[in-house]
């Protein structure tokens, strides 16, 4: 067997050699000289057009590698270290709830520095972002932002945080999908705040017979005053509306409201802005949410909220 | 462009192959790390904020 294979296998690859090459060499022989000259200057210009071109194309495609990765790895590294610092600065202080609500209000608000977390149980339970003070671009790298001078969370008036919705976290990528009633928790130093989404502008005219029956909605309803319903102050806020980048008046403490409207009657609210639609600038995406509930922090106990689906 | 560049990396096939890859590790870290985040607040993907 083997002494038959060995005697086959020389005389193809002999037949081979034998036909293939010789043909070869012509074929080159004939070809080379018909080229045309090496570089000419026309030649020059298109190829260098040509590698431009692809070179753009290859810088383009990295960017949106790192908008979407790279930036999501750097933010991913500064919301951790912004946690990690949130929560020595918990561990050292007395969490035992103050006695005087007032004294919830006295935050160490420091620019670029956590002082919250906040949790959307409808978007998994893994999902959990400190809030920093600030929305600059360097703040907002860290995770989503607070307005700086807007409310406090479970204060009167309107706690408005900024995030982005593509890269850098991402915090807000599905800031669309969040629908009315669904919670968003805020764990304070002393206390769990829990706000709902308010009803969007078409589910307010059948909230009392339809959404509202639904147990996440008890305490939620749209704000409008029903006896005069386009003058009254909160004639406008809805659980989700998009603006133009200039329309400010959505983190007012009354949105919308032009008229000034005492603290003792403000609703304490919750805004979310991020930009709309996603990968663009032109308009921004707002939610609105409405303080539902609040707990006092302690030892092992977590709000029923987180586990809602 | 990339023709001119090989043809003036120094050495024999192995090691300009190795030298190219290292040119291309420089541009694309230096592009990661110090011209797309400068670039990017000046591009309009990644506003959020409303002014307050």
């Amino acid at each position: 067997m083997v002494e038959r294979a060995t005697e086959v296998i020389p005389r193809i690859v002999y037949d081979h050699e034998d036909v293939l090459p010789k043909p070869e060499p012509e074929t080159v022989k004939v070809r080379r000289p018909t080229l045309p000259p090496v570089d000419g200057p026309v030649r020059k210009a298109v190829r260098a057009f040509g590698e431009l071109m692809i070179t753009a194309g290859l810088v383009i495609l990295l960017f949106v590698v790192y908008e979407v990765y790279i930036t999501d790895l750097i933010s991913a590294g500064k919301q951790d270290e912004a946690t990690t610092a949130l929560d020595d600065q918990w561990k050292d202080s007395n969490t035992v709830a103050p006695v005087d609500p007032q004294r919830q209000a006295q935050y160490d608000l420091i620019e670029g520095k956590a002082f919250a977390k906040m949790y959307v149980p409808v978007f998994g339970p893994d999902y959990k972002f400190s809030i920093v003070e600030g929305t600059t671009d360097k703040h907002l790298e860290v995770g989503p932002g607070h307005y700086v001078g807007t409310a406090l969370p479970g204060n009167p008036g309107n706690f408005a945080v900024a995030g982005h919705r593509v890269g850098k976290g991402a915090p807000f990528n599905d800031l669309d999908l969040l629908s009315s009633c669904d919670a968003i928790v805020v764990e304070t130093q002393t206390n769990w705040v829990v706000y709902r989404m308010l009803p969007t502008e078409g589910e307010e005219a059948g909230w009392t017979e339809g959404k509202a029956k639904n147990p996440k909605c008890a305490k939620v309803a749209p704000l409008k005053d029903k006896a005069n319903p386009d003058n009254s102050a909160y004639a406008k806020t809805v659980g989700q509306e998009i603006v133009t980048p200039q329309q400010g008046e959505v983190i007012s403490p009354v949105p919308h409201y032009s008229g000034e409207l005492p603290a003792a009657q403000q609703v304490a609210l919750m805004t979310l802005t991020t930009c709309h639609p996603r990968f663009s600038d032109k308009q921004r995406l707002i939610v609105h949410a409405v303080l539902t509930m609040s707990y006092p922090k302690a030892p092992g106990f977590l709000p029923p909220e987180l586990k809602e689906q | 462009m990339y023709g001119w560049i090989w043809r003036h990396l120094p050495g024999p096939r192995p090691v300009r192959l190795v030298e190219a890859f290292v040119l291309v590790a420089a541009i694309i870290a230096l592009l990661m790390f110090v011209v797309f985040p400068w670039a990017e607040p000046l591009l309009p993907f990644n506003n959020v904020t409303t002014p307050s």
